[in-house]
């Protein structure tokens, strides 16, 4: 089960990274470095503290697409590890 | 506040929970029942990222210093995207390399270098300890808020008044610290060995950890205000000078902080020692690495919820007094009476110190136990058998010294502004490692040379930068540096180094460290090449993924150590139990030769082996050092065995290289050169190719029955290259011989056989191999090469190529033979084509002309010569006398004896007389040699006096002539009594007389006439020939023997005959017919 098997999966990840990196920096920031406030709360907190749990939402999204993958490579290939030993 | 007594007890009762969970971790992993086997486990053990500089310091910093404290769990919610790619490949390559600590982790890629794993243990406890003692402070001080500390005293010092016990906070923790790593952390050497109970008890920690902050967090959110807005308008309304906080600021180098925060909190949540620690040396799937991907970024954000909301309502509470900032969280609720919060935040608080602590001296130890101290060690070569019980107690010292240090550290400078931004120093001394490790994932070129000098300098760009102001500031150093420079020069200020101005502290820092960290990496990496070591780990991490594209590395041990030698020295630095239990995983179902060892190959791979049990212990560089100083110190050594084919890469080039050498052979074989030429030339080629010093064929000489040689190149010796050898069992060639088996030695220090080995060592022969030559199965000869220089040489492909060479040569003398039979043959053939022409000359070239006879006479022999003779004498006195002869045998010794005959008769007949005497003195002159050569003769004489007619005839056992006489039609056979020539010496021979009268026809033959035999085995017999007489009586006598022949032909179907045969016709003409012509 080589990286490169699931190459389009692989450049996915690069792309999250990449996004994030540029998203939670200039000049995406400066965009929403702001005070005015949304429900009271400055924009800049609330575009962090939504950004944030959106970004692991999707990666948690992926995370299960990615496990289905590898689930049918362990299939071909070798047993799952044992996730949680009885 | 809360008496102190009952924060103490609390404190021991959750200290009591952590051993306790530990045990049972550990004693569950024991029975094979592992509880940390687990990926929510995993991701609540790499929470121990957020200690309790995190835990308090970002409540402190959100108020202070504003919304960047977030930067510290972005960037690890960013670099943990990455973690399918990136993590997972670190963790394959330590699981398989037995990595025990990042200082391994570099070590091993570049090399396996102790100098390289010496400078990372260095850096990182530089790095870390002092972020070690920030933890113990952060104990101490809410320890200190929680209970009143006795008064006077600079440290936390607290008196328990039940059973009158003074203690420090500080010392207590790290005493009870040291003691949880000692039992969980340092329970057996083998680092690499996953840690269940500090793993459980850090995941514990992580739960105490949240739970606290999120139960604070709610509190002070909803029961001390309403809610999120609540706070945020509260605080915008109070403080409206204050919003800044709330914002970033607006200048370009706000968003560069920003950015180095992001950055160095990724690079430090992989590669601070701890977080490597738990991420890849205690992770025991690569499977779980997929949850933790988000549940630990998850988890960052739950911490981090209530952060701002607790620093304004910490602001809020505290009318803007940010002195203890930190603190809020503990603050706040112990303020309104919320005493059980308080505690429980404290035991948060406590939880996240405690369990960096744990982890970064067990990391820390280790790095120090293998990294500094093995290395000497190693050097001081201690003769003792079983070093590991003193190598576990050293790494359980070294995890009290490291907890102590910080200790100390926090004692010497508890209150001083160094340990202020320790927390981040530390980060970027982490980072320090990020180019080294990243870049040994996935560039080939890096060098050892290359990731020495980055870090090298990197570091020193990060002491002076950082670490260097950071002591100015605690009054260490004098504030000149910082506001000067060091000796004066301005250039050289820690905080604007270069000139370079306008950046935060962080981003000045980062960028010098990385531009020296990265700059030299990349460009000394470029400059330099990797040394072979390094080539194999390289391949080992780069491509742990494509181990079909790790070259395969072919080597093998000169006097290698036995199966027990290893477990030995495994003994020495893992201790007796675990060396035995490591080798007999490794040998299991393997096979041990009758000797009881195991085969080079598998050899190599118990060498291999060694050193990863060992590297899982003692790191890889010491493990290496102790391997190569045991093989060194008894002889052995690691030699590749494809020098011999000139080039590293074997499997792909070998087989070509294989053909071309076979190609060229089978060429020289068929150049049709003399044997000679072609064997020098198949051993030119041979030795070219290969670096033999000798090789030679030797082929069996059948009459003396002894191999001598044929062919000989390289060192000239003539005991040794020149010399036969003879057939016995007792030398190595003659044992190849007999067995018609290849013979390899690839080391010459162990051999039987004393006569040879004698010899071989005297030649200071290091291996060699005989091949026998075969022909279809029979060995003719041997083919052998001796290597001086190298040991182990013939590999299984070698030696493949090795018989194909042998087996050329012999076709090469097959053709060489069955040439020279031709040559025979053809020779033989002249010979015997003159010697047919000579005996062909032999017989009568003409018939004699005779008046009123007429003769006719043939000899057809079956081979080129022929024992048969016949022959007409016409004497002076008018008679004729008609001889045939059959001698046995139709070789040149019948033919020698016939023309002997033939002399005698045409010598004596004149005076000898009648046919009588002829045979008689014949008999008696021949009998002598007849009986030596065992041959003998038969022989029909005849004497015809024309005149009369009259015939006298004797025989010596010839087959008796026909006489036909036409007149009467009546058939005569000339019988007459007589032994065969050659039998006695003296013998009554008989002689007989018959008149021809004219019409008569008389037949002489041999007997290959009537034994010419069919293929079913009958004869021709003498009635058919009896036959053929009367009906062709009437023809002359030329076409009567045509006719005969063309008739015995017909009968057997064959042109040829298996014996001589010869036929004279004689005929008397009818006196009336002639006449009237």
């Amino acid at each position: 089960m080589g990286i490169r098997n699931n190459k389009p999966l692989r450049e996915a990840w690069v792309i999250f990274f990449f996004l994030g990196v540029v998203m939670l920096n200039f000049p995406f920031l400066h965009i929403f470095n702001k005070e005015t406030p949304v429900f009271g709360i400055p924009l800049l907190v609330i575009y962090l503290m939504v950004g944030w749990p959106l970004s692991i939402l999707v990666v948690y999204i992926f995370s299960i697409y990615l496990g289905k993958e590898t689930d049918d490579k362990y299939i071909s290939t070798e047993p799952p590890p044992d996730e949680e030993t009885p | 506040m809360i008496p102190v007594d009952i924060v103490a007890s609390v404190s021991l009762v959750y200290f009591g929970l952590l051993f306790a969970v530990a045990f049972y971790a550990d004693r569950r992993e024991k029975v094979g029942r592992s509880i940390t086997n687990n990926a929510n486990l995993y991701s609540l053990s790499l929470a121990v990222y957020c200690t309790s500089w995190t835990f308090y310091g970002s409540i402190g910093r959100a108020a202070t210093n504003g919304i960047d404290f977030i930067t510290i769990y972005l960037g690890p919610t960013l670099i943990a995207f990455s973690w399918w790619f990136l993590l997972r490949k670190i963790v394959r390559i330590s699981k398989e390399q037995n990595i025990g600590s990042i200082a391994d982790f570099i070590s091993s890629r570049y090399g396996k270098s102790a100098f390289l794993g010496a400078i990372v243990t260095l850096f990182a406890v530089l790095g870390i300890m002092p972020y070690i003692a920030l933890q113990l402070k952060a104990v101490a001080r809410t320890f200190d808020l929680l209970a009143d500390p006795l008064v006077g005293t600079t440290a936390s010092l607290h008196h328990l008044p039940n059973i009158d016990f003074q203690f420090d906070t500080a010392f207590a923790v790290a005493v009870c610290l040291s003691l949880f790593g000692i039992l969980f952390g340092a329970r057996h050497l083998d680092s690499s060995e996953r840690h269940s109970g500090l793993v459980a008890a850090i995941a514990l920690e992580s739960v105490v950890k949240i739970v606290a902050f999120v139960a604070a967090g709610l509190f002070i959110t909803y029961g001390m205000f309403d809610g999120f807005s609540d706070i945020f308008e509260s605080f915008v309304t109070r403080f409206p000078d204050r919003t800044d906080l709330l914002l970033l600021g607006s200048g370009d180098n706000e968003y560069t902080h920003w950015f180095t925060l992001i950055f160095i909190s990724m690079m430090a949540v992989m590669f601070l020692p701890r977080q490597f620690h738990i991420m890849v040396v205690e992770n025991s799937s690569e499977e779980h690495i997929r949850r933790a991907m988000w549940s630990f970024p998850a988890y960052m954000f739950l911490l981090n919820l209530f952060v701002i909301p607790i620093a304004l309502a910490g602001l809020l509470m505290a009318n803007g007094d940010t002195h203890n900032a930190d603190f809020y969280i503990l603050t706040l609720p112990l303020q309104s009476g919320h005493e059980w919060l308080a505690l429980l935040v404290f035991l948060g608080g406590f939880s996240a110190s405690a369990g960096m602590v744990m982890v970064s001296s067990v990391a820390l130890s280790t790095m120090i136990l293998n990294h500094i101290l093995m290395p000497v060690i190693l050097k001081l070569q201690t003769g003792e058998r079983d070093l590991s019980r003193r190598l576990l107690y050293l790494k359980r010292l070294f995890i009290v010294v490291v907890i102590f240090l910080g200790y100390l550290y926090f004692r010497l400078l508890g209150e001083s502004a160094a340990l202020v931004n320790i927390g981040l120093i530390s980060f970027v001394a982490s980072t320090q490692f990020a180019p080294a490790v990243i870049g040994g994932l996935y560039w080939r070129r890096a060098t050892f040379k290359g990731a020495a000098t980055g870090l090298i300098l990197g570091f020193i760009a990060w002491f002076y930068t950082l670490l260097l102001p950071s002591f100015v500031e605690a009054g260490w150093l004098s504030q000149s540096i910082l506001d000067e420079g060091l000796f004066g020069w301005k250039f050289l200020m820690p905080k604007a180094l270069f000139g370079l101005t306008g950046f935060d502290t962080w981003s000045h820092a980062l960028f010098w460290t990385m531009f020296f960290n990265v700059g030299c990496y990349i460009s000394v990496s470029l400059l330099t090449r990797p040394k072979a070591a390094e080539r194999e780990q390289i391949a080992k991490f780069v491509d742990v993924y494509h181990k079909g594209k790790t070259p395969l590395q072919r080597s093998r041990i000169t006097k290698a150590p036995t199966i027990m030698e290893f477990v030995n020295m495994m003994t020495k630095f893992i201790g007796e139990k675990q060396a035995h239990a490591a080798i007999s995983r490794f040998i299991g179902n393997k096979e041990i030769d009758n000797k009881g060892s195991l085969s080079e190959q598998e050899l190599i791979k118990l060498k291999r082996f060694t050193e990863l049990t060992l590297a899982g212990s003692v790191g890889a560089a010491p493990a290496r050092i102790i391997i190569d100083n045991y093989l060194s110190a008894r002889g052995s050594r690691m030699e590749s065995v494809f020098d011999v084919f000139g080039t590293v890469n074997i499997s792909r080039n070998a087989s070509r290289e294989q053909l071309s050498v076979l190609y060229d052979a089978a060429h020289a074989v068929a150049s049709g050169g003399t044997l000679k030429e072609i064997l020098d030339e198949i051993l030119k080629i041979f030795t070219d190719q290969f670096k033999f010093d000798l090789c030679v064929i030797r082929i069996l000489d059948e009459d003396r029955q002894t191999l001598t040689v044929r062919s000989q190149r390289g060192m000239s010796s003539r005991h040794f290259g020149e010399s036969e050898r003879n057939l016995t069992m007792d030398t190595f060639i003659g044992e190849t011989f007999l067995t018609n088996k290849i013979t390899v030695v690839n080391d010459t220090d162990d051999i039987g056989k004393p006569e040879s080995a004698r010899i071989i060592h005297e030649h200071r022969i290091a291996s060699f191999a005989h091949a026998p030559i075969a022909v279809e199965g029979e060995t003719i000869g041997v083919l052998s090469s001796f290597s001086r220089a190298s040991k182990g040489v013939f590999t299984h492909e070698f030696i493949e190529l090795f018989t194909n060479l042998a087996s050329q040569v012999g076709v090469a003398w097959r053709n060489s033979q069955q040439t020279e039979r031709l040559i025979t043959l053809r020779e033989h053939q002249r010979e015997m084509e003159i010697a047919k022409n000579i005996q062909l000359g032999l017989l009568p070239k003409r018939v004699p002309e005779i008046p009123g006879l007429e003769m006719a006479g043939i000899c057809v022999p079956a081979k080129d010569v022929g024992g048969d003779y016949y022959d007409y004498l016409h004497h002076d006195d008018g008679r004729l006398d008609v001889v045939i002869a059959d001698v046995s045998g139709h070789n040149v010794g019948a033919a020698l004896l016939m023309a002997e005959t033939r002399t005698f008769i045409q010598s004596r007949s004149a005076f000898l007389g009648s046919p009588l005497n002829i045979i008689k003195s014949l008999n008696h002159f021949f009998y002598e040699d007849l009986s030596q050569a065992e041959l003998f003769i038969t022989m029909f004489y005849l004497q015809y006096r024309p005149e009369n007619g009259q015939a006298r005839y004797a025989s010596a056992g010839h087959s008796p002539p026909l006489l036909w006489r036409s007149q009467d039609e009546t058939l005569l056979r000339l019988d007459s009594e007589g032994l065969i020539i050659g039998v006695h010496r003296e013998f009554p021979y008989e002689q007989n007389e018959v008149i021809l009268q004219s019409g008569d026809c008389l037949l002489l033959y041999t007997d290959g006439l009537l034994e010419a035999e069919t293929h079913d085995g009958d004869f021709f017999g003498e009635d058919r020939l009896v036959e053929l007489i009367k009906s062709s009586c009437d023809r002359s006598p030329q076409e009567m023997i045509d006719y005969i022949f063309e008739q015995v032909r017909l009968f057997t179907g064959q042109h040829s005959f298996q014996d001589d045969v010869s036929m004279v016709v004689m005929k008397v003409k009818e006196v009336e017919q002639s006449t009237e012509k």
